[in-house]
């Protein structure tokens, strides 16, 4: 007989090894009241900021008035939260040195995010769309559209987002390609910045940063360390960072303190299994052990 | 012709988009350029393919009172209504815009966020230290976690974190990235010459 044909010891008697088989909702509970509570009663935990971040704001710093940009809102509405403030932030950022802003989306699903957010942004900088900034919306597949706009962004679009003809937007008169925008940022939740930096920086040698979500963050470190990424936010965590470089308190810096805790929690469930499955292990083994003496 | 015109079809794109790469010359760009409009008429089609397909799908099951048909008749219900508000009061203002932020938008983000129970559940039955590997994978993992939150670069994780990150992450994604990159390599030279042919479907 192997251990684990054994039958099971009741729970009163291995306390710890409950540990190892906690009810999921009680898991779910405390991680709903983890992330919950620290939403309405802040730690205001610092903020540490990252040398990617750093870049990612140096490149920015270095625009002068009048330069013009490339905003890709590269996310549809699952990743709002994670996204958002890294968006806002950014277009806040460029809004308030006067860079130039070409909007545009590359999901679909994107479009009424970036709308959304020119327009709020737009309003409290006091910036008028058409010659501070435009949003050429969404075109069909995203690799065709990135390189033909290194040829020429009114082919590529040769209408806005709201049906306006390109070749009427001020922003637009001296500006028909890459070689006058000075700076790609891509907020993206896929890889859609690895697809900028391929097509954009690869064939146009154009510059890029780029906004990511935490996961996707860690797979896009080989480009920034090549030079090809000028710099990068990583999740929330990264708007937060770049919130503290631009002394902006939002959404990014007022969720770091739910998140860190949620991290915690997550950690702490992983420790208290292990401790369960070692116990019921050397429980198990030592059962095996007497069953094979006797 | 079925399945010699396709091939030749794709033989021709594939080494107009090769050569475009090495030259400047006028005629050649030009081309260039005509083929990347074709490619976004060419997805915009597929995007109606899609709905097309979505429809006639959520269709039958509706006819034959399939399993979950109530669903059907709000998923192509939902799909109506969006194309007649986007059309009738333009996606900028009215309902569409509207079902945008107030169904869409949260509906999407409730589902994303969920993620963060079920990863909190997953990651409490799954990651057991069962073996050296494994162990090593767990406390690379518990760091990075904790490293890239204020509370764990509080407690000093957060350069360890970034020295997983920075060394054997990035050592491991290369890899990973390079043998990619010489996959896609061969599969378009194979598609460009004709080996490769399963893209024109069955049977041919």
């Amino acid at each position: 007989m192997s251990a684990r044909d054994l039958p099971p010891v009741p729970a009163a008697r291995r306390p710890l090894a409950v540990l190892a088989g906690l009810d999921r909702r009680l898991i779910f509970l405390v991680i709903g009241v983890g992330v919950a509570l620290p939403l309405l009663f802040p730690l205001n935990l610092p903020v540490g900021v990252s040398r990617e971040a750093t870049a990612y704001y140096e490149a920015i710093e270095a625009l002068a008035p009048g330069d013009v940009v490339i905003l890709a809102v590269d996310y549809e509405p699952d990743t709002m939260a994670e996204m958002d403030p890294m968006t806002v932030a950014t277009l806040a950022r460029l809004f308030e040195k006067d860079v130039r802003v070409i909007a545009l989306a590359d999901y679909a699903g994107g479009t009424g995010i970036a709308a959304r957010i020119l327009r709020e942004t737009a309003r409290e900088r006091g910036k008028a769309y058409g010659t501070d900034y435009i949003f050429l919306g969404y075109n069909p597949d995203y690799s065709a559209t990135m390189l033909r706009m290194g040829e020429s962004i009114r082919a590529t679009f040769p209408t806005d987002h709201y049906g306006t003809p390109t070749a009427q937007l001020p922003l637009l008169a001296n500006v028909d390609d890459y070689s006058r925008v000075k700076l790609i940022v891509s907020i993206s939740s896929s890889a859609m910045a690895e697809y900028w930096i391929l097509f954009a920086h690869g064939k146009f040698g154009e510059k890029i940063i780029a906004g990511n979500t935490a996961i996707q963050a860690v797979l896009i470190y080989p480009y920034f360390q090549t030079g090809q990424l000028a710099g990068f936010l990583g999740g929330l965590k990264g708007a937060a960072e770049y919130e503290q470089l631009t002394g902006r308190r939002g959404s990014g810096m007022r969720g770091m303190d739910a998140q860190s805790v949620a991290h915690a929690l997550i950690v702490a469930f992983i420790v208290l299994g292990n401790i369960g499955f070692f116990v019921e292990r050397s429980r198990r083994r030592d059962a095996a052990r007497r069953t094979h003496v006797g | 012709m079925k399945r010699t015109g396709p091939v030749a079809f794709g033989f021709v794109i594939g080494m107009l988009m090769l050569v475009q790469h090495f030259t400047n010359d006028a005629w050649i760009t030009a081309r260039y350029a005509n083929a990347l409009d074709w490619k976004q008429v060419v997805f915009g089609i597929t995007l109606i393919l899609g709905v097309i397909s979505l429809c006639l799908h959520h269709w039958k099951k509706i006819a034959r009172r399939g399993e979950g048909w109530r669903y059907s008749i709000l998923t192509i219900g939902g799909l109506v209504f969006m194309v007649v508000a986007a059309v009738v009061f333009t996606p900028e203002r009215g309902p569409y815009p509207w079902m945008f932020e107030n169904v869409q938008a949260p509906m999407q983000a409730t589902m994303f966020a969920l993620l963060a129970f079920y990863v909190a559940s997953a990651s409490y039955r799954a990651f057991r230290a069962r073996s050296v590997n494994a162990a090593l994978l767990l406390a690379a993992g518990v760091i990075v976690m904790l490293g890239r939150v204020p509370l764990g670069e509080m407690m000093g994780l957060g350069s360890i974190s970034s020295w997983i990150l920075d060394f054997p992450n990035l050592a491991a994604k290369r890899g990973v990235m390079l043998g990619v990159g010489l996959g896609m390599t061969a599969t378009a030279i194979k598609i460009i010459t004709g080996i490769e042919r399963t893209y024109l479907g069955k049977g041919v």
